[in-house]
């Protein structure tokens, strides 16, 4: 087991330093200088062009760069952005509030997802399955961006239950709704691949032989048929954790949440090479270590599978 | 000004949104910017929409609204803008005196302080100008400086600055007392005191040449608020600076700059009540006017210093359009005022010439029929010059911002009207569609904007039309043009500067560098709680007056 965890621990390296040098190259390969812009519609001086490239190492080559980068990422430093802020800096800001707005999509997303996903597998076919099929269709149906921005108009600016966007502190109450927001599509594909496991397992042999040795349906269903199900759901909301992180871009600007989504975006606009990379190889570990960690449940929910 | 100046976000429609928005209602320049008169109290805080600087707060190195605003509001220079209508009046300059549009005498107001204690004092105008200009210090706004003798002589030699610059000080400033100065151009230079209010020229407090890094991250100025914090990403906190002498106090206790990196989600929050001031209107609400029901009595829509057109290549790029024959057929095929009702809900104003109505020197109608729609003499004026030997017509620009509706409902115009093909051509975003014009390799047509520097005629002429001048994209050249020019900065008197400035301007219409589209407005909204919003030609907030209800 343990011996597992570190060889993936291990594996991660490889990957990681693959995945920087990719997205490193990948902005330096897109058109447009990163000083074409930023003037306006007109040049900048070639005075400040010159010391801008300079100062941002622009003027060497794609492997140069990459090398100078990995020297100081070596010494834990991050670069400094076009702006001129640290990008550790800022992503020391961001990363917890964005961190916190997912996680609490996820919290979302498992209760809601489960509860629905358990209560229409087992009524099968009854009311509740049909609603619950429906409105996750709707939901599904529904860009994020348009329930973000009704949510906020009517349960914000109309009736003013909830903060209209978030501020600097991000609180547990004003990361409700986004968090909701972001979480609602993820809610969705929760409850129904929940529901599609469940009727599936409800339905093979050794469910049946449960019942029938004397299990209570509650027991059966609770331990034996749900348990057997989760796998698949928590492959997917592992997943889904990452996918939060760095997908947040759009519940962000709705609410204006001063998150990682916005800033890569910015960042990829301005061709800020550094600070894209910065933020994307922190995603890329958040991805390997939730991948890692959903591998470790599946033993706990199936003891058949074994790392050892 | 070089640069777009500080709006890039308007101009370059980093958010088309911003671009959305502009313009509507009555063009009539010196119409008043204020919200319903004010009994308004003093003191207090309010909130307004902020974005993120997206440099240090340095005068000579912030060419953005988002960084431009706060500066703005701390800084205090020789010359402030009239919120109304954009007339230049003495700030801390007492008076600004030339006998010949070359050397000019600057004398100061005593009593101004900088926010750390110091004085105002003729050599912190002097050495700001001369550190900004220095082709070593790289600063944004260093262009402004252009026209000071002894500019070149602090430049780089080269583009890496590897070749220092000869000298550390421009010939043309010199320190005659503490409260006297003097400047000479290279050139005449007729309307150098209206440039003056710019934030480049703000004086720099002693401090601020020994660690400029420092200052960058905690600004310290002359103006009316005084700096107090920056939290990253979040918020500028400024708030009124008990020592300030000068005619423009604050009369907020304390200000806040909320940022926000979207507009609609501002707009939510003012609706809310939960944000006090917006500096734009998403488009989302322009459609219908609905911003006017939403924030009944608290809107505001203001002509401000913006011109849109429609730039046709170089003749060496792209041949095809080098007639100005046919140049005048594509504009004259344009409906403009059809775009702005359906497209832009009225938030422009199509334009009768190359000068926004808002400066001083604004002559209407200088494009005269080219300007106007009319399909018939448009085919006959492309028949004139023997058709268009391209194949087909191409407007691009830059797919990030939207640009798509309006050019494609231009495109479509010229193509009913001349019967050529005309083709709306997207470029993934502003940084290429940037470099592949500034590198002359856009064929076609491509929109471009301007934002104005200084509430002048001047500044809408000779920045994009002189020969070689720094925002000529197209390569136009015209010696007559340059000699009017040459003649209008000679003249002592504003008016017979600003005659010969218009006469020029006149000479646009036969050669049609580029086609005049529109003019901006801008839309802004409040809160509730404040009152005496006053837009400025510039398109902010006029922050010293705003005020609690």
């Amino acid at each position: 087991m343990y011996k597992y965890i570190l060889r993936r621990l291990i594996q991660m390296v490889p990957v990681l330093l693959g995945a920087t040098f990719i997205i490193f190259a990948m902005v330096f390969a897109l058109p447009g200088d990163p000083t074409a812009g930023m003037c306006g519609d007109r040049p900048c001086s070639p005075a400040f062009v010159a010391q801008f490239r300079t100062e941002h190492n622009l003027n060497d080559p794609l492997p140069t760069r990459y090398a100078k980068y990995m020297v100081n990422l070596s010494h834990g430093d991050l670069g400094t952005n076009f702006r001129g802020v640290k990008v550790a800096e800022d992503l020391k800001q961001r990363y917890p509030t964005t961190a916190k707005l997912a996680a609490m999509a996820i919290v979302f997303e498992t209760v809601i997802g489960l509860i629905a996903g358990v209560l229409a597998g087992i009524r099968k076919g009854k009311f509740i399955d049909n609603l619950v099929l429906v409105s996750t269709l709707l939901v599904i149906a529904i860009p994020v961006f348009v329930i973000g921005a009704t949510m906020q108009y009517y349960l914000g600016v109309k009736w003013k239950l909830f903060p209209v966007t978030v501020s600097s502190g991000a609180t547990f109450y004003e990361l409700l709704m986004p968090a909701f927001v972001l979480g609602s599509a993820s809610i969705a594909y929760a409850a129904r691949l929940t529901r599609t496991n469940l009727v599936e397992n409800l339905r093979a042999d050794y469910l049946r032989t449960a019942v029938a040795k004397g299990l209570t349906r509650r027991r059966a269903i609770g331990v034996h048929a749900l348990r057997n199900s989760l796998i698949p759901v928590v492959t997917y909301v592992g997943a889904d954790f990452g996918g939060l992180l760095g997908g947040a871009i759009v519940t962000e600007r709705i609410f204006n949440i001063q998150g990682v989504g916005g800033y890569t975006f910015t960042s990829l606009h301005n061709r800020d090479g550094v600070a894209v990379v910065g933020t994307v190889t922190i995603l890329v570990l958040v991805f390997l270590l939730a991948n890692l960690l959903v591998d470790l449940l599946y033993g706990v929910l199936d003891p058949r599978i074994s790392h050892d | 000004m070089r640069g777009t100046t500080r709006t890039v976000a308007m101009v370059a429609g980093v958010s088309a949104v911003t671009l959305l928005a502009a313009a509507c209602g009555g063009g009539d320049k010196g119409s008043s910017g204020s919200s319903s008169s004010a009994a308004g109290k003093t003191g207090g805080a309010v909130t307004v929409r902020g974005c993120n600087p997206q440099n240090p707060l340095i005068p000579g190195n912030t060419n953005e609204t988002c960084g431009g605003n706060v500066l703005d509001a701390i800084t205090a220079k020789l010359i402030h803008y009239n919120p109304t209508n954009a007339a230049p009046e003495n700030d801390i300059a007492d008076k600004i005196e030339s006998s010949d549009n070359q050397n000019f005498t600057v004398t100061l107001q005593k009593g101004y302080k900088f926010h750390d204690g110091t004085e105002v004092k003729a050599k912190n105008f002097v050495d700001a100008w001369n550190w900004v200009a220095n082709g070593k210090n790289a600063q944004l706004n260093s262009y402004f400086f252009e026209p000071i003798e002894g500019f070149s002589d602090v430049q780089c030699g080269d583009a890496d600055c590897k070749v220092k610059p000869k000298a550390d000080k421009m010939t043309g400033l010199a320190v005659k007392d503490d409260y006297t100065f003097t400047i000479k151009t290279t050139e005449k230079v007729s309307n150098l005191p209206v440039r003056l209010g710019y934030t480049a020229f703000a004086p720099l407090p002693d401090s601020f040449f020994s660690d400029p890094k420092a200052f960058g991250e905690h600004p310290v100025g002359a103006g009316p608020f005084k700096f107090d914090s920056w939290t990253k990403n979040t918020e500028i906190k400024l708030s009124k600076f008990a020592d300030y002498k000068g005619k423009f106090p604050a009369k907020l206790d304390n200000l806040t700059f909320k940022i926000y990196q979207d507009d609609d989600a501002a707009y939510n929050d003012v609706i809310a009540n939960q944000l006090d001031v917006i500096d734009t209107i998403p488009s989302s609400a322009l459609i219908d006017d609905k911003y006017k029901t939403d924030l009944p009595d608290r809107n505001l829509s203001k002509p401000v210093g913006v011109f849109q057109d429609i730039n046709f290549p170089p003749s060496k790029v792209d041949p095809a359009y080098a007639d100005p024959k046919v140049r005048q057929a594509i504009s004259m095929a344009i409906d403009r005022q059809t775009i702005v009702k359906q497209i832009f809900n009225n938030t422009r104003q199509p334009a009768t010439g190359w000068v926004a109505p808002v400066v001083d020197g604004y002559k209407a109608n200088a494009c005269g029929e080219y300007c106007t729609f009319d399909a018939a003499k448009a085919k006959a004026k492309l028949d004139e010059a023997g058709g268009f030997k391209g194949g087909k017509m191409t407007i691009a620009y830059n797919a990030d911002a939207s640009h798509k509706a309006w050019v494609e409902a231009a495109c479509n115009s010229i193509k009913t009207a001349l019967g050529v093909d005309c083709v709306a051509t997207p470029v993934v975003d502003f940084a290429t569609f940037r470099s592949k014009i500034t590198e002359r390799k856009m064929k076609g047509m491509f929109r471009s904007g301007w934002q104005m520097d200084y509430p002048s005629i001047e500044d809408f002429l000779a920045p994009i039309y002189k020969t070689k001048a720094s925002s000529n994209d197209n390569d136009y050249s015209n010696p007559a043009f340059d000699k009017l020019l040459d003649e209008a900065a000679a003249q002592t008197d504003a008016a017979q500067a600003n005659a010969k400035y218009q006469q020029a301007e006149a000479l646009l219409a036969n050669d049609m560098p580029v086609a005049p589209l529109w003019y901006g407005t801008a839309q802004f909204g409040w809160s509730d709680k404040v009152t005496n919003v006053k837009v400025t030609p510039f398109g902010t907030v006029d922050l010293t007056s705003l005020q609690l209800k």
